[in-house]
């Protein structure tokens, strides 16, 4: 069953070269250009399906980030189609949404929703969250009071037990420490086991040659290569 | 609708804005009181005293908090709201739920704080001995409408406010000069007679025409302007939420 499918989707991103109402009545005044098309991703057509661990590799630019965009949904294609089944859970720069004032408490809660998740789900699950953090005996501090890896921690935990059908990873594993980055990998086995797919963006050639079962190449928003891992990186390898 | 299915969301995300903000000013909820307290007494003094503004049926201080108050909830939400996608930056790049759920929390925290200061209003009337009536229950449904009027403008202002980050600078002038052209220090009767037509297109004036008619007057609000008010809230409602759902999928794209 395809989870993730793309159907001709094409991205175009509207780049504006005046960013204030006064700088775009001047432009107007002078017949400057105001907006220019840049094409983000071009006519992409792939499917993913359930369970499959995917490696999204390409230099910086080609458009992986947009590519995750589009699948968790906070960007949609500017044509084409993109259908997502089941419930995405983005490891994309982690705690979105926390807020430096509120407590770990507050913020595991406040977290959880904008996730998607229910609060009475969140009660249940809230002790194995701040066990898992490892942050009980400071739960009630002010985040902002945090240690970087504390936060980590506490984000991480939240996104790991919204129990996705869909993980987007984005280099995540290369912050906290060594400690904590194992957690990551063996939480990330994890759900490998549970059939849960995973869209992996990663620079580094050999996690994703341990860790991913197909890899998608991108370049200036085209697929370049789609399938096996090892000829996939052998490919991104020579373009380097 | 989104707001149902969602509303635990936008309950912890009303909950943040009004927590965040406490926990941050040493003088927490004393602050949202004292401020439009204080701004009534100085009004007051200036334009009972010193301007001397013609009898109003009922004390200045109690004519001035009726229409300074919706009008700062009105003004206070509207900056605010206008850089609540800016704010919000990092949530609207990688999750996805309705974004006008972040907009309607920004309002809501804009209500509790309303909601303090109309506490001081209700010690003020009974301060200056109006009486109470049925007639003041009119006030919620009159607040219902003139929040969905202040929350059709939010959205059109937010959504804008991301394409073009100086739109909140443009805001702070209209909303000066919006001020001085809605009845909110001085009465309708004492505008020249042949401009009155601006707060008949005026949703602001409109609310605070009734408010007053409701609470000090003790009378049924003018129904004719008020449906016209109604009309116009509607309609910039309607029109507002689908040019802010049309632009949500570039929100990612440009914050």
């Amino acid at each position: 069953m395809a989870v993730i499918s793309f159907q001709k989707a094409d991205k175009y991103f509207y780049f504006q070269h005046q960013r204030t109402v006064k700088e775009l009545v001047q432009a107007l005044f002078i017949k400057q250009k105001t907006v220019e098309k840049m094409h983000a991703l071009n006519n992409l057509s792939f499917e993913i399906q359930k369970g499959e661990t995917v490696g999204i590799i390409g230099k910086n630019g080609a458009g992986k980030s947009t590519l995750l965009k589009l699948i968790a949904g906070v960007s949609s294609p500017t044509s084409g189609k993109v259908i997502i089944q089941g419930k995405v859970a983005p490891l994309i720069e982690l705690g979105a949404g926390f807020h430096f004032e509120l407590n770990g408490r507050e913020n595991i809660f406040l977290n959880g929703v904008i996730l998607g998740l229910k609060e009475k789900y969140i009660k249940e699950k809230y002790d194995e969250i701040v066990d898992f953090a490892e942050i009980r005996e400071h739960i009630d501090t002010p985040i902002k009071y945090y240690s970087s890896g504390m936060y980590m921690r506490l984000a991480f935990a939240v996104a790991v037990f919204t129990e996705p059908n869909i993980l987007l990873v984005d280099e995540i594993l290369a912050v906290g420490d060594e400690g904590f980055q194992q957690k990551c990998m063996r939480k990330m086995e994890e759900f490998k086991k549970k059939g849960v797919t995973i869209v992996y963006v990663s620079h580094t050639m050999d996690t994703v040659k341990s860790f991913c079962s197909r890899v998608i190449y991108l370049e200036h928003g085209t697929l370049k290569y789609d399938g096996a891992v090892n000829e996939g990186v052998a490919l991104y390898k020579k373009q380097l | 609708m989104t707001v149902f299915k969602h509303w635990e969301l936008l309950k912890y995300l009303t909950e943040r804005e009004i927590k965040a903000r406490y926990k941050q000013s040493f003088l927490g909820f004393f602050w949202v009181v004292l401020n439009p307290f204080f701004q009534m007494l100085i009004m007051s003094f200036i334009f009972s005293k010193v301007m001397k503004v013609s009898n109003l049926g009922v004390p200045y201080p109690v004519y001035l908090y009726a229409g300074l108050l919706p009008w700062l909830f009105f003004a206070n939400s509207l900056s605010n709201a206008a850089e609540e996608l800016v704010e919000n930056a990092s949530l609207i790049k990688k999750i996805y739920f309705p974004r006008e759920i972040l907009i309607l929390a920004a309002l809501l925290a804009k209500v509790f704080d309303f909601s303090l200061s109309a506490l001081i209003f209700v010690l003020l009337l009974i301060w200056f001995k109006i009486p109470f009536t049925f007639y003041m229950l009119l006030f919620f449904p009159l607040f219902a409408l003139q929040f969905l009027f202040t929350y059709g403008v939010s959205l059109f202002l937010s959504a804008t406010n991301l394409f073009y980050r100086d739109v909140r600078y443009l805001l702070s002038l209209i909303i000066t000069l919006w001020f001085y052209l809605t009845p909110v220090i001085y009465a309708t009767e004492l505008f020249p007679e042949q401009y009155r037509w601006v707060f008949r297109i005026n949703p602001m004036s409109v609310f605070i025409n009734a408010y007053r008619q409701v609470i000090l007057a003790h009378n049924w609000p003018n129904f004719q302007s008020l449906g016209l008010g109604a009309l116009l809230s509607v309609i910039i409602f309607f029109i507002s939420l689908r040019i802010f759902k049309k632009l949500e999928g570039m929100f990612a794209d440009v914050v």
